[in-house]
């Protein structure tokens, strides 16, 4: 009963101490709503249209028009003329267009007769996503054109519609990109990004109360409150966490989903069980790093610099096993990977969490080492402050 | 001039002194700048976990799958007999993807009947997925047109006619400025000069309301002779050099070890770093001089630069974004920072094309600094009054 009215006390204070603190207040109230609405608007549309791409059209005849016309018609592309390459390579320069395609004079003429004819991509791949969706349209049009003009070929030639369909295209390609069926870019980051708004404003939060603590020498006061029992200080202090983010999590998972389009294919119990013990090692995470820091500016300022470099490298972004082997390490201490990792199979592939039993047990391995950290780096702590 | 010297070596002082300086301006640069190379060092995603799902075991299938195998990110690591093994094993994270041969597929090809290989992928990682499938449908096309090449040569066509028939319309393609797609070439650069924004805002947001929470500010105002000016252009020399330093540590030191950019633009570079560096700080000041409030500051300055890597368009383009993001993207020095950086650095262009990016950075420049001074001013005066 005791153990359960320290908890309760500490908590309390813990939500004193913060509404007392403005900077707290922002980092923890008002953040991670903004955020998530703010990141979220980015990918709204969820993938780029319209990419242009300028077309120097030396032939002028039927084809080539069809052609351009076709590659107008994409989702991806739109289209605008340029007179020559010089003058396509100067709207590339300025940024007006991401890259040209040169037909060649005579290529009616070249493809009529028979004689390959030969069209020219130049591609701006100073950025990846719209060279490479630029290139994919392309080549799709121009293999449809070429399926196009063998279709006839083999008609003329006295073959039924449907024999020379099957010999213009004898394997044809049946790609599934599952669990994002459009292979669209804020499907992919969404989800992701949602749960990296949720571990960094309680990391920079937590990090910078425990650091405070220490600023403002408020920290024998908590160990007073907690008996000197130093778990019971960390569980606390990060039962106000607990609440506040699980609320933060079901509110992500419910309104931004929603309001994004964004499916949950997964088991919802098992994904408030994952969330439950993400956010727990979290905490003792949180609570350890924020015990490094003497002041709150500084444990503001250092963790701000610690979030794209572990989106960077939990494998979400980039795949695990083509990360030099000392970050994959790193990735390992990171409650985020075998989060992200067992997260991303409940959510997006509707998986389940004994189909990530490995992930889990990282995931509870994790959370007792933080917590161990955090309980021994506070014993320390209490030990200078007794001998001070 | 001497007054600002003075306030220029006193802060340097201050940068080396004080931990919520030099953790920011001197430690963390080049253990950031060190991860993020590092972290790509490999450049390419290849060799990715592959499933085969084989249900005509022929020798086509046998054929197609050997040229998967030697293609850039294929690597066939495990053979599934079902659909639901394939994705029980794509959601255990076991494979990336997986390649699917229907029974009859052999028969079907060899007998004009329609055939279809199926390709899957886990696309909830698109970046890997789109790698596969890229090289996936090459083979796959290659493959198929192959089958119609054979069967046209077979009856007497030319091989030139039956090439042209096969391919009519041959696409040439020259990806211009990282012809490899290399991550390292592309994403390092992005992540180091979007963090350099960072940290000189994060810091310049301390410069002028720090003084007053280190009870330094009378010093500094005797110094400075009561100027507001003074004080900006001697702290905006200390710092600008600082940045300069790390401009050494980015373009002398990390870019060469990890073969990174190259040495003919980096004049331009440097011009457009040293525009960003300043506007920067300019906007740093002018918070600086607006909030008395340390904490809060810095909150504003985090929330205000920690979307700029997003914001800037550099993976997902701006044009994409809702427009209320765009004009957003606009606030911040980096948008057209790495527009401009892009061309000069990325495209190898001479520093004219990036003169519209110029213009906007000179006018957060143009801008911030004399608000801040007359805000900052507007302070000193008042403190005079009150002492």
């Amino acid at each position: 009963m005791s153990f359960l009215s320290n908890i309760w006390n500490i908590t309390k204070r813990e939500t004193a101490m913060i509404a007392k603190d403005h900077s707290l207040l922002l980092t923890l109230l008002i953040a991670p709503i903004v955020y998530a609405f703010f990141y979220g608007s980015i990918y709204i549309n969820k993938e780029e249209t319209e990419v242009k791409l300028a077309v120097i059209d030396a032939d002028h005849s039927s084809l080539s028009r069809l052609l351009a016309e076709q590659l107008n018609n994409t989702q991806t592309i739109d289209v605008i003329s340029a007179a020559s390459v010089e003058d396509a390579q100067e709207l590339m320069n300025d940024g007006y267009c991401q890259g040209y395609l040169y037909l060649e004079k005579g290529m009616e003429k070249k493809v009529l007769s028979l004689h390959q004819s030969k069209a020219l991509l130049a591609l701006n791949v100073g950025r990846f996503l719209p060279s490479s969706d630029i290139l994919s349209a392309v080549t799709e049009v121009s293999l449809t054109v070429s399926a196009g003009v063998r279709l006839q070929y083999f008609q003329k030639n006295g073959m039924t519609e449907a024999i020379a369909m099957r010999e213009t295209m004898p394997v044809s390609l049946d790609y599934r990109p599952l669990y994002n069926e459009r292979s669209s870019y804020g499907a992919f980051l969404l989800p992701g990004l949602l749960m990296l708004i949720l571990q960094q404003t309680l990391l920079i939060g937590l990090a910078c109360s425990f650091a405070g603590e220490r600023e403002k020498n408020t920290l024998p006061e908590l160990l007073q409150l907690s008996n000197h029992h130093y778990s019971l200080a960390v569980w606390g202090k990060g039962f106000f966490y607990f609440i506040l983010f699980g609320c933060y999590a079901f509110f992500f998972l419910n309104v931004n989903f929603t309001i994004l389009h964004l499916p949950n294919r997964g088991n919802e119990w098992q994904l408030t069980l994952l969330l439950m013990l993400f956010i727990c090692c979290l905490i003792s995470f949180g609570t350890w790093l924020g015990s490094l820091f003497s002041t709150q500016l500084i444990a503001a300022q250092i963790m701000t610099f610690t979030t794209y470099p572990i989106f960077l490298i939990t494998g979400y972004v980039w795949p695990f096993d083509s990360l030099p082997p000392a970050i994959q390490w790193l990735s390992a201490l990171l409650p985020t990977t075998p989060f992200l990792k067992v997260y991303l199979s409940i959510v997006q592939q509707g998986g389940s969490l004994t189909e990530n039993a490995p992930a889990i047990l990282h995931l509870i391995i994790l959370w007792f080492l933080y917590s161990a950290l955090a309980t021994l780096r506070i014993q320390r702590l209490s030990k200078k402050l007794s001998y001070v | 001039m001497n007054t600002i010297f003075k306030i220029t070596f006193r802060e340097w002082k201050r940068i080396f002194s004080l931990p919520a300086h030099y953790w920011v301006l001197i430690v963390i640069p080049p253990l950031l700048f060190f991860l993020y190379a590092y972290i790509y060092e490999k450049q390419k995603a290849e060799k990715l976990p592959v499933a085969i799902f084989d249900e005509d075991h022929s020798a086509i299938s046998r054929q197609l799958i050997f040229l998967m195998e030697q293609t850039e990110s294929i690597h066939f690591t495990t053979t599934v007999n079902s659909y639901k093994e394939l994705q029980t094993n794509m959601r255990e994270g076991k494979i990336m993807a997986a390649v699917y041969f229907p029974q009859g597929l052999e028969r079907n090809i060899k007998s004009r009947n329609p055939a279809t290989v199926g390709f899957y992928t886990n696309a909830s990682f698109m970046v890997t997925a789109k790698l596969m499938y890229k090289d996936a449908a090459n083979v796959l096309i290659a493959g198929g047109l192959g089958v119609v090449l054979q069967k046209l040569e077979k009856k007497g066509m030319p091989a030139d006619k039956a090439m042209a028939l096969i391919q009519p319309i041959k696409l040439i393609t020259y990806p211009l400025y990282n012809p490899q797609f290399n991550y390292q070439e592309y994403l390092v650069p992005g992540l180091i000069t979007v963090a350099m924004q960072m940290i000189i805002i994060l810091i310049g947001v301390l410069l002028l309301n720090y003084e007053w929470k280190t009870n330094t500010i009378h010093e500094l105002m005797l110094i400075a002779n009561g100027s507001a000016s003074n004080i900006i252009i001697g702290k905006l020399i200390a710092h600008l050099a600082i940045a300069w330093l790390n401009f050494i540590l980015i373009a002398g030191i990390i870019f060469p070890i990890f073969e990174i950019g190259n040495s003919e633009g980096m004049f331009s570079f440097f011009v457009l770093y040293t525009l960003l560096a300043i506007a920067c700080l300019g906007v740093g000041f002018l918070l600086s001089s607006i909030f008395a409030d340390v904490m809060l500051c810095t909150d504003i300055a985090i929330f205000y630069t920690s979307p700029a890597f997003v914001f800037s368009g550099y993976t997902f383009p701006r044009w994409a974004m809702p427009w209320y993001d765009q004009y957003y993207a606009q606030i911040m020095p980096y948008a057209p920072f790495l527009d401009a950086f892009i061309k000069v650095n990325n495209m190898q262009l001479p520093l004219r094309y990036a003169q519209p990016e110029m213009l906007k950075l000179l006018c957060f420049i143009i801008i911030t600094y004399p608000l801040a001074i007359i805000f900052f001013q507007k302070k000193c005066n008042q403190l005079y009054r009150t002492a």
